[in-house]
């Protein structure tokens, strides 16, 4: 399956760092064809411009002509069949840098039509038939819970209908990690590659 | 009251632009005092740095100087209102990095002496949301709302028991008539007025 991985975290030595490097050797181990994406890393710019706006119904090379990274993440995710997510969750959904690749690359003619007389988006992902987020949670499931998910919502509804019919979608969370033990993080690590197994079956 | 209206769009003559002049007439008619962070107008930042988020916790965060007149906006007021667009249901990433980067520790809450998370927006006596969906109504709800929810829900719980909220949205606006528009920023400055 061709894999396209988008992950999320300031910090190279982190927890989230860690769970990505697992993500990788266990796609890996798994045969996938894999993109990856370290939005921090590559410095991608979340804020959609004035004149991305201007042209939001435009083709999409008028937005990608002067942008090299813009045109190559279009190209990955014209490309991939699955995505997964992954990073902290902050204000119980993905931190900025990540919202912005929603906004920014989600685009018209890509991602979405809006054919004249339509009453809502027509979907552009039919490709994408598996989607799954990796992510932290500092406080509780129930905190989250109420809260409503906003993360969740985004990703398992809002881009979850632009892909294909039949895609299937999966929550790899480890919530409470500001207060988890070593253990407890030790053994998300190691339970990791066959739950993204079992979510890109 | 002290209202400090959050507004994030990144052309300053849009719609949203005549919905951050509405709220602020309405909050100014009605006698209170306002002030204004135009994220989009100040080219706000809102990816988080290493260094930052290494210092996330730490007693004297290492809040970088572009942060400062923004932290003192908001220990300021008593009423944020927070203007945007619903892009995925969703805040502009510019909005929601300013939460957090802005709404950090020792401003927005605090970390008790178990890790918890404590309330730290105590003096916030109102939480407003003016925004436009691009989608009607119910299929906004099968959505699930998640902009409303991040407002409303998450950082709400981080202000008082009294504090109260409200939402004023126009739905389906990629096929609202200009009548409908001008009405709806009609019912923006009347609701700032009432606050």
């Amino acid at each position: 399956m061709n894999v396209l991985v988008l992950f999320a975290h300031p910090l190279a030595d982190s927890y989230g760092r860690a769970i990505f490097d697992q993500v990788m050797s266990s796609l890996d181990g798994d045969n996938h064809d894999v993109r990856s994406h370290d939005l921090w890393r590559e410095n991608f710019d979340p804020v959609l411009s004035a004149v991305e706006k201007r042209n939001h119904f435009a083709a999409p090379e008028t937005k990608t002509a002067n942008d090299p990274l813009l045109a190559t993440h279009v190209a990955d995710l014209e490309w991939c069949e699955a995505i997964v997510f992954v990073y902290p969750s902050w204000w119980s959904a993905p931190p900025a840098i990540m919202k912005g690749w929603f906004d920014r690359v989600l685009m018209q003619g890509v991602a979405w039509t809006f054919p004249e007389g339509a009453s809502r988006l027509h979907a552009g992902l039919a490709r994408v038939r598996r989607l799954v987020a990796v992510t932290t949670y500092g406080s509780s499931r129930w905190v989250n819970a109420l809260e409503g998910e906003p993360g969740k919502a985004t990703i398992r509804r809002g881009l979850r209908v632009l892909c294909n019919p039949r895609c299937r979608s999966s929550w790899i969370a480890h919530y409470g990690v500001d207060r988890a033990t070593h253990e407890a993080r030790s053994d998300f690590l190691a339970k990791l590659p066959r739950r993204l197994h079992r979510a890109l079956h | 009251m002290r209202v400090l209206v959050i507004h994030s769009h990144p052309v300053t003559d849009s719609f949203s632009g005549a919905l951050r002049d509405s709220a602020i007439e309405g909050a100014r008619a009605a006698g209170h005092d306002v002030r204004v962070l135009d994220l989009g107008a100040m080219s706000f930042n809102p990816v988080m740095s290493a260094e930052e988020l290494r210092g996330y916790k730490a007693v004297t965060p290492v809040a970088n100087e572009d942060l400062t007149v923004h932290i003192d906006a908001v220990r300021w007021a008593d009423v944020l209102v927070f203007v945007y667009p619903t892009w995925w249901s969703a805040l502009p990433a510019q909005l929601k990095g300013w939460l957090e980067r802005v709404m950090r520790p020792g401003v927005a809450f605090v970390f008790d002496e178990d890790n918890k998370v404590r309330p730290g927006l105590r003096q916030v006596r109102r939480i407003v949301g003016i925004t436009t969906y691009g989608s009607k109504w119910p299929y906004v709800k099968l959505m699930k709302d998640s902009g409303r929810r991040t407002l409303l829900r998450a950082l709400k719980l981080n202000t008082s028991w009294r504090t109260r909220s409200k939402w004023i949205a126009l739905y389906g606006i990629d096929g609202a008539s200009e009548e409908k528009r001008t009405h709806f920023l009609a019912e923006v400055r009347r609701s700032m007025e009432k606050l």
